[in-house]
């Protein structure tokens, strides 16, 4: 540990006159966060002595976990350890799965307001091509700040004016973006058009023709659908006569989504959108997910009939309308529950990925307003792995799935938690991050001064 | 100095009655005496220096309008009487008066004459390019192009004879017309709505001064680009005015004094002040018209406004001021609810002003308000009666409807000596109705503009309806003789052929004076096509009609008949006529569902929530924060507003109302130290670098919806700030979360004066976009020096002041708002608050306010405080940060979660603010990162949202904890404060409970109960709904940014 600390030092100190320089020219140089990705996990190793909490089980006080090879082998109270396994004392602390972020920007911005360190919305409506993870940085300085709050797995998704791209679920530790894809694409993003205009400080007085720019962003799916309908034809008649068409990139990349072995993920939050979304979805015969979800309560028997589930788009928003009840947002994961929507919590995205951290607050928030803490829980780990299709792998701690674990001191729900230890993939990750850094540089100025003033 | 420049400026004097002097009012006298004479004997019609084109004409006019009712005045009736009128004059009016020989006679009995009416408020259209260009650069303009009060609409009025015909159509004789761009723009003209031209047509120029208090919607560049930025810059002109009359009357007593500028702005506001020309300023809403009320107090300005239509949602408020009022009469239109996803876009506020609005007219008279009637904002002024009546139906007396339109409107405009009712020697305008002028079915029939009539509904030539006798004579069908009904008048006229049990519409009846034609199928007649026919209206008997007349049946021959009518047909209406009445009765009938609450709409109070004299709260744990910090199963006893004590040992004395508290947390009410909420005056006022001069005090909006979202977060008082465009910027407002109350109300009244300075990326315009390189400071070298050199031109300013208290000598200096606020500083009467990120630029400006001997109150975000935290302590700064945000900016980079612990331990007082209407709902939470990130003690961290906010804004003598004699401002949790598990259950502010959780709920109930009712009442009315589905927004107030643009958000100011 001390080893890395020290190169982490070095690697600070070299980069810091780099990072002056990079005020003026940001654009030419990228700076590193100097955490060193884990090494790969070479004996087996439990954690024992502390509460273990699988999610999909009840908690296990004084239990054991075992994994090797990064793979879970064993919970419970009494486990056989193998000869070799690195016996990990957590007393009084507790285990949890990673916590998931199931909506956010991750490695695709590292600074929203510098445009050159912004890679998440390429130009044009229709963008089923582009995938997140290409762009991923795997050293954006948000990632280990994310990754301290034990968030060690986040969807990230470009965004865009209507078919935004694909997303990629990423292991928030690694080289490379390659080492750090859990799962790539996720879904395609499809930001579904507002039927009612935005009356608001920004766009002027009220749009004006907005149900005419709906159905022309309607229309412009619909023909997306039908284009690559007819190149996905002429793909597999010319193929059948032993030829090859002209690539389309854009009709290549949509033909997962017709095969249905891709989802779309559509951004809505206003009843309309979401009705005619779900619509169109089942008339396309396309498998859609919701994002945002605003409204999502009160179109429970639609969802539910179409099996859609719901990320909820942040817990911590305002209400959408002036009459609506003060905690509308807070309530929604309870009422969506007692609807028996599937749904899972994000954190929203609001201020890009530099807020993932919070993302337990959300869930936390949910509490208050009725959610069981449990479900809570799970939907910020089990209900995000198991609507990303993760479910195998990752969300809870069963034997087979990864190690890809938290320990923290408490409820990570609540906020004095500290998460004390993280394993991807049964790697051990360093929870060091340029804010902690920058808490030891000038805690030393702090002590120095007052120790000056004491003296 | 007066006299010079007064020259400039043509007055009709004998117009102006309540502003002339003496000497002028005998000199009018005169003059009308000697006219009196002159009418007598010689008509001088035309008196006019246009020289006379071909023939002179000389055609007598004088009128008597004799045998009909006249409303001479509102509330008086003369029945069966005359009015005579002489070259446009009223001779005489009454009963028992003979018409003059030579009059040409009109009878109008049946008929009702009332005074012609008055049209309070239009907007000329603006200023023609040259005339924009001749104000903003010719003569000696105001250095603010937007300050015009030397334009007169009179000067360049010209009438529309199309838009007359309108207005006459409606009974409208004269017509107030005001200029409508600018801030202070220039002054409105009487005009008649029967002259041909312009010489002709203006009554009274120069009538008003008019303005509003908010700023055009335009560019970041040009100053002023917010409400609050327009506010301060009337305010300063309105001083600017007074300093111009010293200043010259200092020169012209002399001469050796330097030469003061002239201003042409200046110049005719202070004459404008001199002759009391009143101010009437347009206020889009409720509170923008408190707030011009507010205003016109400040410079003791006689006032009218021109109200919204919103008045009625704070009627005891708007009564209180005293003022007239111009009311609107656009009434809004059902929102569209036509499916449930659309009816659950609209809110409840929208809801019931459209239920509420049509009786705004009522509730103002009945409060009390002197109003008029003006056709802005209709989307023809040929809907006013219309309109009017729909204000009658709702519940305006029509007397008053009638003062409104006349009397009302002619006093503010100071011509009742020749408008606004009908007596001799006023203007002979009036009209001519059907009917009672406020009964939907009467037409104006005629109007008559100062002697001259003009005719809208002539009355048919003849009455045609009623039962008729049908006889073919050549080319008669089988049957040849038949009966006609024809129903209605001239022009909507509905016939029937009727024969044989059978029924035949007649079709395209058309009446032309004394011809009439139409069509009929000849089907059931056994005649092929469709058959024509016109005939000719003739006498036949006393009050007996027939028609003779001939037609073409389909195949090409032709027909003749006669008819004789019979008498008047059945006037059992058709079903469908009943089912129209009824709806229509329906419509009239209808009163608004619901009481106006506070503010309208959701959570809206009937009123203030009450305060018991005693309340004790029990067996809870109380985060007083005091000297023991947490008491387990203790008391706070609240009296008259105020803690008297808070322990484990408190005696609750009888009386009290008890709140048992048990399981239950109770801290000090949360202080949001940054906050921009609860202000429409656009947050920013970024057209210039300094703008100290701006007061968000001015725009508190105490509608707000945010304000009880956050009072369900626990908050109780809020900083309200100006946003971070500039290095100086406008003065904050700490408020009250007084829920219900008025803007006023909302301030909490003990907080010292306070002012918004901003560092960094946001001041030099590093996120403005690429078009804004050029205004000053564009660095942070710049923005160091920016500050220090209006500190030093405070203290020069400061300088002269003293000087001329003392000595009097030299031009007066004039009054700076900008420096004096900046002077409040240097005296250590103003805190700062300033935004800033970066430890090179805090220390920079701690540096630099200290070479001025200044210390800082606050700085806010203080991203980089950890890295200067001795320089703060130092200094004595107190930082009030985010919690953990980061990254969104370049110069947030190095921000850090564990700021606020780090400063803490530094000896910083530290608070953590939201300047986000959502984050304000959790702060308590925010607090809680205090201990997660740097292992603040809980009971610190809890005053990082309560005491050290308070202290902050200097108010902790007042608030931020639970000591006695403090204000009752405390919040019952659910649980502990800082768990995310918690819930705020209550929340009270001055010993009253602003907010319940289970009151809350019952709110959302009642408001979902009230939107049901009122989507049910849109539909079953099946009045029109807006087609878009959309929330138009009517009141341009509401599209101010509610957020600070360049803080909150960094691409290029949208989210």
């Amino acid at each position: 540990m001390k080893i890395l600390m020290n190169l982490a030092y070095h690697l600070r100190t070299c980069c810091f006159p780099l990072a002056l320089l990079c005020a003026a020219l940001w654009g030419t140089c990228s700076p590193a966060s100097p955490e060193i990705p884990g090494a790969a996990q070479s004996q087996p190793i439990a954690l024992v002595g502390g509460t273990i909490h699988p999610v999909s089980d009840s908690p296990i006080e004084g239990g054991t976990l075992l994994f090797a090879e990064g793979v879970i082998q064993a919970v419970g109270g009494d486990v056989d350890l193998p000869a070799d396994t690195q016996r990990i004392d957590v007393s009084g602390l507790h285990v949890y799965p990673s916590l998931i972020d199931a909506m956010t920007d991750l490695g695709l911005v590292e600074i929203n307001a510098v445009r050159s360190t912004r890679d998440q919305r390429e130009t044009g409506a229709i963008n089923p091509n582009v995938k997140a993870q290409v762009a991923f940085n795997p050293d954006s300085e948000l990632i280990p700040v994310a990754r301290s709050n034990g968030i060690l797995l986040a969807l990230s998704a470009p965004s865009g004016s209507l078919l935004a791209g694909q997303s990629a679920l990423m292991r928030l530790d690694g080289w490379t973006w390659e080492d750090m894809t859990q799962k790539a694409p996720v879904a395609m993003h499809v930001h579904w058009p507002r039927m009612t205009p935005l009356s608001a400080w920004w766009s002027s007085s009220s749009e004006e023709k907005p149900q005419e720019k709906y159905d022309q962003a309607l229309e412009q799916l619909r023909e997306t659908l039908r284009d690559a309908r007819a190149y996905q034809r002429s793909k597999k008649v010319v193929q059948e006569n032993g030829d090859q068409i002209p690539y389309d990139a854009r009709w290549e990349a949509m033909l997962p989504l017709l095969r249905g072995e891709l989802p779309w993920i559509v951004h809505a939050d206003q009843r309309e959108q979401i009705q005619s979304a779900v619509a169109f979805a089942a008339k396309e015969e396309i498998r859609i997910m919701l994002y945002g979800g605003y409204d999502a309560a009160d179109c429970a028997d639609l969802l539910k009939r179409h099996e859609v589930p719901v990320i909820v788009g942040g817990v911590h928003r305002l209400p959408a309308r002036r009459h609506s009840p003060y905690d509308e947002p807070f309530t929604l994961p309870e009422r969506l529950r007692q609807a028996d929507v599937q749904f899972c919590i994000a954190s929203g995205g609001r201020w890009s990925s530099s807020m993932v951290r919070n993302l337990p607050y959300h869930a936390g928030t949910a509490v208050a307003y009725g959610l069981p803490r449990q479900e809570a829980l799970r939907s910020i780990t089990l209900y995000p792995a198991r609507i990303l299709g993760v479910e195998d792998r990752v969300g809870s701690l069963e034997v087979g799935k990864d190690a890809t674990l938290i320990v923290t001191t408490g409820n990570p729900l609540e906020t004095p938690s500290l998460v004390t230890m993280a394993f991807i993939q049964g790697r051990q990750v360093e929870l060091d991050d340029r804010h902690k850094r920058l808490n030891r540089k000038y805690s030393e100025k702090v002590r120095r001064f007052q120790k000056t003033d004491s003296e | 100095m007066l006299s010079r420049i007064r020259a400039v400026r043509f007055r009709n004097s004998e117009f102006r009655e309540n502003k002339v002097g003496p000497m002028r009012n005998i000199l009018c006298v005169t003059l009308i005496m000697m006219s009196m004479v002159t009418w007598r004997v010689h008509a001088e019609t035309n008196p006019s220096t246009q020289p006379v084109q071909g023939l002179r004409e000389n055609t007598p006019r004088v009128f008597a309008l004799v045998g009909g009712k006249i409303v001479d005045r509102p509330g008086h009736v003369w029945n069966d009487a005359t009015l005579v009128i002489r070259d446009g004059l009223v001779e005489a009016v009454g009963e028992n008066i003979q018409a003059p020989p030579e009059a040409t006679v009109y009878d109008i009995t049946g008929k009702t004459v009332y005074p012609g009416l008055i049209d309070a408020y239009a907007e000329a259209a603006p200023p023609s390019d040259g005339v924009a260009t001749a104000l903003r650069e010719q003569g000696a303009p105001y250095w603010n192009s937007l300050i015009i009060p030397q334009y007169s609409v009179a000067q360049y009025y010209r009438p529309s004879a199309s838009q007359d015909e309108k207005l006459r159509s409606q009974g409208i004789v004269a017509r107030l017309v005001a200029p409508g761009s600018g801030i202070l723009r220039g002054t409105s003209a009487l005009v008649s709505t029967g002259a041909a031209s312009s010489e002709r047509a203006i009554l009274n120029p120069d009538v008003f001064l008019h303005g509003e208090l908010t700023a055009p919607r335009r560019g970041r560049r040009q100053y002023p680009n917010s409400p609050m930025g327009a506010v301060a810059l009337v305010r300063q002109a309105f001083y600017d005015a007074q300093w111009y009359e010293q200043t010259w009357q200092a020169y012209d007593n002399d001469s050796r004094l330097p030469l003061p500028e002239r201003n042409d702005a200046l110049q005719a506001l202070q004459s404008l002040r001199g002759e009391a020309t009143p101010l009437v300023l347009s206020a889009s809403n409720e509170l923008q018209f408190l707030r011009a009320d507010r205003f016109a107090r400040e410079f003791g300005l006689p006032l009218i406004l021109v109200g919204s239509g919103h008045e009625y949602r704070r009627l005891d408020a708007i009564a209180g001021t005293q003022r007239h009022v111009i009311v609107p009469l656009d009434f809004p239109q059902a929102p569209n609810v036509g499916t449930p996803e659309a009816a659950a876009n609209v809110t409840l506020e929208r809801l019931m002003h459209w239920d509420l609005a049509p009786e705004n007219p009522k509730k103002l008279v009945e409060a009390g308000v002197s109003i008029a009637f003006t056709s802005y904002g209709l989307k023809s002024p040929g809907d006013f009666l219309q309109k009017i009546r729909e204000a009658v139906q709702r519940g305006l007396d029509k007397d008053a409807a009638l003062r409104a339109l006349t009397e009302t409107p002619a006093e503010m405009a100071g011509v009742s000596r020749r408008l606004g009712s009908l007596a001799p020697g006023k203007l002979a305008s009036f009209l001519v109705t059907d009917g009672g002028l406020f009964e939907k079915e009467t037409k104006v029939l005629e109007t008559w503009v100062q002697g001259e009539r003009y005719l809208h509904n002539r009355t048919p030539e003849a009455d045609i309806s009623g039962a008729w006798k049908w006889n073919f004579t050549v080319g008669a069908p089988e049957p040849a003789s038949l009966k006609i009904d024809i129903r209605g008048s001239a022009p909507d006229l509905k016939g029937e052929l009727q024969f044989a049990e059978k029924k035949l519409p007649l079709t395209k009846l058309r009446l032309d004076g004394l011809r009439i034609a139409g069509m009929f199928r000849g089907e059931l007649l056994k005649k092929p096509g469709v058959a024509r026919f016109t005939a000719v209206i003739e006498q036949a008997e006393e009050s007996t009609l027939t028609l003779n007349g001939s037609g073409e049946w389909g195949d090409g021959t032709t027909f003749r008949f006669t008819a004789t009518q019979e008498g008047q047909t059945d006037e059992a209406a058709s079903e469908e006529e009943a089912e129209e009445k009824e709806d229509e009765a329906k419509l009239e009938d209808r009163a608004a569902s619901f009481a106006v609450n506070y503010p309208l709409g959701a959570y809206g109070r009937e009123a203030p929530p009450e305060r018991s004299a005693l309340v004790a709260f029990e067996h809870a744990t109380v985060w007083a924060l005091d000297g023991t910090g947490k008491y387990e199963d203790a008391t706070v006893l609240v009296r008259d507003g105020k803690i008297v004590a808070v322990g484990k040992d408190v005696q609750i004395p009888d009386g009290a109302t008890v709140i048992d508290a048990n399981g239950k947390h109770i801290t000090p009410g949360i202080i949001d130290c940054h906050s921009h909420i609860a202000t429409d005056g656009g947050v920013n006022e970024s057209g210039q670098a300094i703008t100290a001069e701006v007061r968000i005090g001015d725009f508190i909006d105490c509608n707000d919806i945010h304000i009880y979202r956050q009072l369900a977060g626990g908050v109780t008082s809020s900083n309200i700030l100006h946003g971070s465009a500039n290095p100086i910027g406008g003065q904050n407002q700490v408020i009250k979360m007084r829920w219900g109350s008025l803007s006023e109300e909302m301030k909490f009244g003990k907080a010292p004066a306070g002012i918004k300075f901003a560092l960094g990326e946001n001041v030099k315009q590093s996120n403005w976009g690429d078009n804004f390189t050029s205004r000053y400071p564009q660095s942070r070298m710049g923005v160091e020096q920016i500050i220090d050199d209006a500190f030093h031109a405070a203290a020069d300013y400061r300088k002269r002041w003293d000087e001329w208290e003392t000595r009097h000598e030299g031009l007066p200096p004039r009054r700076d708002l900008e420096l004096d606020a900046l002077v409040e500083i240097l005296k250590g009467e103003r805190l700062i608050h300033c935004h800033s990120y970066r430890q090179d630029e805090i220390l920079a400006l701690l540096r630099t306010l200290e070479s001025h001997d200044v210390r800082i109150a606050t700085l806010q975000h203080i991203l980089e405080g950890y890295k200067v935290a001795e320089v703060l302590a130092q200094h004595g700064a107190m930082g009030s940060a985010f919690s953990d945000w980061w990254a969104y900016k370049f110069e947030v980079y190095d921000a850090i979660p564990y700021n606020g612990a780090l400063m803490y331990r530094s000896g910083v007082v530290v608070s953590f603010n939201s300047d986000d209407a959502e984050l304000a709902r959790r702060l308590n939470l925010e607090a809680a990162k205090a201990v997660k990130y740097g292992n603040v003690p809980e009971v610190e961290a809890l005053k990082f949202v309560t005491l050290n906010p308070a202290k902050q804004l200097r108010i902790d003598e007042h608030v931020g904890s639970l000591e006695p004699g403090k204000d009752a401002d405390l919040v019952v949790w659910s649980g502990h404060p800082l768990s995310t598990a918690s819930r705020c259950e209550q929340t009270w502010i001055d010993g009253r409970k602003y907010f319940d959780v289970a009151q809350s709920k019952q709110a959302e109930a009642k408001a979902r109960e009230m939107h049901r009712t009122l989507v049910q009442k849109i539909l079953d009315l099946e009045v029109p709904m807006q087609e878009s589905p959309a929330e138009e927004e009517e009141d341009p107030m509401r599209l101010w940014p509610r957020v600070d643009v360049y803080c909150a958000f960094s691409q290029a100011g949208q989210p």
